[in-house]
């Protein structure tokens, strides 16, 4: 089933770490988030298939928006 | 109004499990309160304390890692664990019994609710379970174990305790799938209603989840031994390890609190409440020296380890319980500020910020406060600060305990200087401004002068500074009950 890697909070995008068509494991890092003044790393919560991106580095994110497609 | 809960026999017809499979004879049966009983006590120390009849409900005494406790079950063997007045009798009995005894509690749940044959008098005496559950509140530690369906009055019960651990099989909710279905039009059920990711994550009814019953019922030991035997801390056994390898090289990045937690408490003792729900703090029981702790820290991977409402809730409630049961606490501070936002404010930060507030400033058990990398604007003052009354406030040395982050301080600062300077040049200008900003309002130097901050320790010193401060500090109890905030 697909999983879909979600925005916890407004952010910018600072980097995505990982490409489609990547294999990543549960705990690995997917992307980097920028807000409050910090980097903060988006992990998996599932192992698969990085079937989608819909972010880029610079964008802006809000709460809840799809960043990625696992699986 | 209508009645508490689903008759017991419609609430299981509408398990996930869609036919109740035929049940073995009482004895062979593993929802027989005797088995849970005697597998949640340690062997032979079973000593049954009411009658094994048709009540509903069993008690026993009894001991868990040799900690003496009172334990009663709900008996699902018969009409689904439903709760008469006689049930409700063994409950509050027990109680008595523990009150008496001053010894921890633990109730194992199995209970479709109220019997509804004895009307309006098994809502009564349900009510007499919460009175004395209430009473007892802040007195004796209450732990509720969940193993299966908890509706109407049998949620209400564990969700009046301290610690609330759920079994696979757990379900809590005020009315079942089918009064749900009939009311709203949900087609939901039992484990979307009440199950582990409902109270895991979202409503945070639930403190731990545990995959099997075995686990539930050990996690529950685990809880009982840690409350009702907290041990004395002694500094001197302490060893030191550097907490410092936890964190990242970039003062920016963020990271998981998990593992500076786990090195902070002794091997393989430290308990997380609440793991999923509002993650951005974590709640977590262990032992440090010998003795019992809290430890809240701030997770700066979850939303940044910004305060929001709901983990300041989190937070407030275990401090409270921490001190009500005298269990000293231990700070973990990192953290950038509260989360902005209008979901924040619209959903009363400022009314369940202040219930962490109080926790603390109420607070007088020993509670000793690390600042690891930051601790900015109001959320510094929330997390046990100098002011709220911290028994002693440790740093690291490069800490920074400040208003906001020096770069954010000097753009409003300097902002008409700032806007003179050419782009290309004003991260550098920015980068001094801070620079001198943070020697005069932000380091560590700065917040000792202040008296703020009362030592500064390494990183591989820290686990024997907090411990001498919890040590040497005056063991005291906060006389209030354990309200569920």
């Amino acid at each position: 089933m697909a999983e879909l890697v979600s925005a916890e909070m407004v952010a910018n995008v600072h980097s995505v770490v990982v490409s489609v068509g990547d294999h990543v494991e549960s705990g690995a890092m997917l992307l980097v988030l920028e807000s409050m003044k910090m980097e903060i790393p988006v992990l998996s919560e599932v192992s698969g298939l990085v079937s989608e991106i819909r972010v880029g580095a610079g964008d802006v994110v809000q709460e809840g928006d799809v960043l990625m497609v696992i699986g | 109004m209508t009645a508490l809960a689903d008759r017991p026999d419609d609430t299981r017809a509408t398990a996930d499990k869609p036919a109740e499979p035929s049940r073995p004879p009482r004895e062979q049966d593993p929802r027989n309160p005797n088995h849970r009983l005697s597998a949640l006590l340690d062997p032979d120390s079973i000593e049954l304390v009411s009658a094994d009849d048709r009540s509903g409900m069993l008690a026993a005494t009894g001991t868990v890692h040799g900690t003496p406790v009172v334990a009663f079950c709900s008996d699902a063997t018969v009409m689904g664990g439903a709760m008469g007045a006689d049930g409700c009798r063994v409950v509050v009995d027990a109680y008595e019994r523990a009150l008496d005894d001053g010894v921890p509690i633990i109730g194992l749940w199995h209970s479709g609710g109220a019997r509804l044959a004895e009307g309006v008098l098994s809502l009564h005496s349900v009510g007499q379970i919460f009175e004395i559950m209430t009473r007892a509140s802040g007195r004796i530690p209450q732990l509720s174990v969940v193993l299966g369906p908890a509706a109407g009055g049998a949620a209400y019960g564990p969700a009046l305790t301290d610690i609330v651990i759920l079994g696979p099989e757990g379900r809590v909710f005020v009315t079942g799938p089918d009064v749900v279905r009939s009311v709203t039009g949900e087609d939901v059920d039992m484990l979307r209603l009440g199950g582990p990711e409902p109270h895991g994550r979202r409503s945070g009814v639930v403190h731990v989840v545990s995959s099997t019953e075995r686990e539930a019922l050990d996690r529950a030991r685990h809880l009982g031994s840690l409350l009702g035997s907290q041990g004395e801390i002694d500094p001197a056994g302490i060893t030191d390890v550097d907490l410092g390898a936890n964190l990242p090289e970039s003062a920016k990045r963020a990271y998981d609190v998990h593992p500076i937690v786990t090195d902070l408490l002794d091997d393989d003792t430290g308990l997380e409440l609440h793991p999923k729900w509002a993650p951005n703090i974590t709640t977590t029981l262990g032992r440090f020296g010998g003795r019992t702790v809290g430890v809240i820290a701030n997770n700066p991977l979850r939303l940044g380890g910004c305060l929001d409402s709901t983990s300041a809730e989190k937070a407030a409630r275990f401090v409270r319980m921490c001190d009500a049961f005298g269990v000293p606490l231990v700070v973990v501070v990192d953290v950038p500020g509260y989360l902005p936002g209008v979901g924040q404010e619209w959903d009363g930060v400022v009314r369940r910020g202040a219930k962490l507030l109080h926790a603390f400033a109420e607070a007088t058990v020993p509670r000793v406060t690390l600042v690891t990398r930051k601790a900015y604007g109001g959320a510094y003052i929330a997390m046990n600060s100098r002011a709220l009354g911290a028994t002693r406030v440790v740093a690291w040395p490069t800490a920074e305990v400040a208003v906001m982050g020096a770069v954010a301080a000097v753009r409003i600062l300097h902002r008409r200087k700032l806007a003179e300077v050419a782009p290309e040049l004003r991260p550098q200008v920015e980068a001094e401004l801070a620079e001198e900003h943070e020697q005069i309002a932000g380091g560590v130097d700065r917040a000792m002068e202040l008296g703020v901050v009362d030592e500064v320790a390494q990183p591989d010193a820290t686990r024997s500074a907090l411990a001498s401060a919890i040590a040497e500090a005056p063991a005291r109890r906060g006389g209030h009950g354990n309200i569920p905030l």
